[in-house]
């Protein structure tokens, strides 16, 4: 069984390297108009993996919704032009997620919590907090979000706002460095700083 | 098929350390005797259909209910779902918990109430997130319908009387 899963995890890190080369080549094209940007990204989805089709077979109830992006109780369309390029996206999210990681394995040493242990692999963070429960943070990258899973609010998933440059929570207007400042002082007893 | 996809997704969800990480009893239940499975025809009026998930996210959802047109009630509920075991149990389960509520009721269902039913583990708390997404938009769905088969009834009556 460990052996199939690792065939499994290499297939998948072998596949995601195809098409991340061709997107850190794209970066380039930022300087050039926008049009060229998508073409480079359709190559992109053609090299990826067979469990991601290309952005337009989303299942929607009815024309472009996407439930996740909405500032009313109901989804909203949304604009794919708009989205982040996918190397831009995970250059974000990665860079996010590692300086979490960070920052939390230093709280760590400092914080009295039975059972406090941080854990990153396969780009899952996972932190546990003993009995108080387990905070999963990982990338969603067909929908270019950040997927948190907290023992506080349950579940929400964030968005790369360009103008606030910062992950928000459509649903709420949360900000995730702010939510997770905010649940863990409470659960660490002290106030913490996450930016 | 789907217990093929849904071991494989178990496989790749456990990561490269081997855990002990179970599905819970109830959900090997549903996931194993499903309540509810099925379609109902989506251009009937009666029918609210909430379709949502992506494919490349590796869920998508499809709750149907059969409303009453005259209390809001909502008589029936089938749900048809791709995805992991523990998707297909959150589906299952809402399914069960619309049937005789009101539509306004069930709205008011949350994720964290699906997820606590089936002790779902903090990776799968998305997945009870998207069957109340997919409870919302099958009222909502079912709402606009109505919407517009009454504004279209409206303007019959006009007609008529233009003509005459």
């Amino acid at each position: 069984m460990a052996s199939k899963l690792q065939l499994c995890v290499r297939r998948l890190s072998t596949l995601r390297k195809h098409c991340c080369f061709p997107s850190s080549s794209s970066s380039s094209f930022l300087v050039r108009s926008r049009s060229l940007l998508i073409q480079p990204s359709r190559t992109i989805n053609h090299h990826s993996s067979i469990h991601s089709p290309p952005l337009s077979r989303t299942f929607y109830s009815s024309p472009l919704l996407n439930i996740n992006s909405t500032d009313t109780e109901g989804p909203a369309a949304i604009d794919y032009r708009s989205l982040l390029q996918e190397g831009e996206f995970h250059s974000l999210a990665d860079s996010t997620i590692h300086d979490l990681q960070e920052k939390l394995e230093e709280y760590g040493d400092t914080v009295q919590i039975d059972g406090f242990d941080i854990d990153y692999g396969n780009e899952v963070l996972t932190l546990k907090l003993g009995d108080l429960g387990t905070y999963v943070l990982n990338k969603q990258s067909p929908n270019r979000q950040l997927w948190l899973s907290s023992p506080v609010s349950g579940p929400s998933r964030f968005d790369w706002d360009q103008n606030a440059q910062a992950w928000v929570y459509r649903r709420t207007k949360a900000n995730l460095l702010k939510v997770l400042e905010s649940e863990m002082g409470q659960l660490f007893g002290e106030p913490i700083k996450l930016a | 098929m789907l217990r093929l996809l849904a071991s494989k997704r178990s496989l790749l969800s456990q990561g490269t350390k081997i855990l002990p990480r179970f599905y819970h009893e109830k959900v090997i239940d549903h996931f194993n005797n499903p309540r509810n499975v099925g379609s109902f025809d989506k251009n009937d009026p009666a029918v609210g259909t909430g379709l949502v998930g992506a494919p490349a996210c590796g869920d998508v959802m499809k709750l149907q209910i059969k409303v009453d047109d005259t209390t809001g009630e909502i008589l029936d509920a089938c749900f048809k779902t791709f995805g992991c075991g523990s998707a297909i149990a959150s589906s299952s389960v809402a399914t069960e918990w619309v049937k005789g509520k009101q539509m306004e009721e069930v709205l008011t269902i949350k994720n964290t109430e699906i997820a606590k039913h089936l002790s779902l583990p903090p990776v799968k708390l998305h997945c009870s997130m998207l069957a109340e997404d997919a409870i919302k938009a099958a009222v909502k769905d079912y709402q606009t319908k109505r919407a517009k088969s009454s504004g279209d009834s409206e303007t019959e009556p006009v007609e008529q009387a233009a003509k005459v």
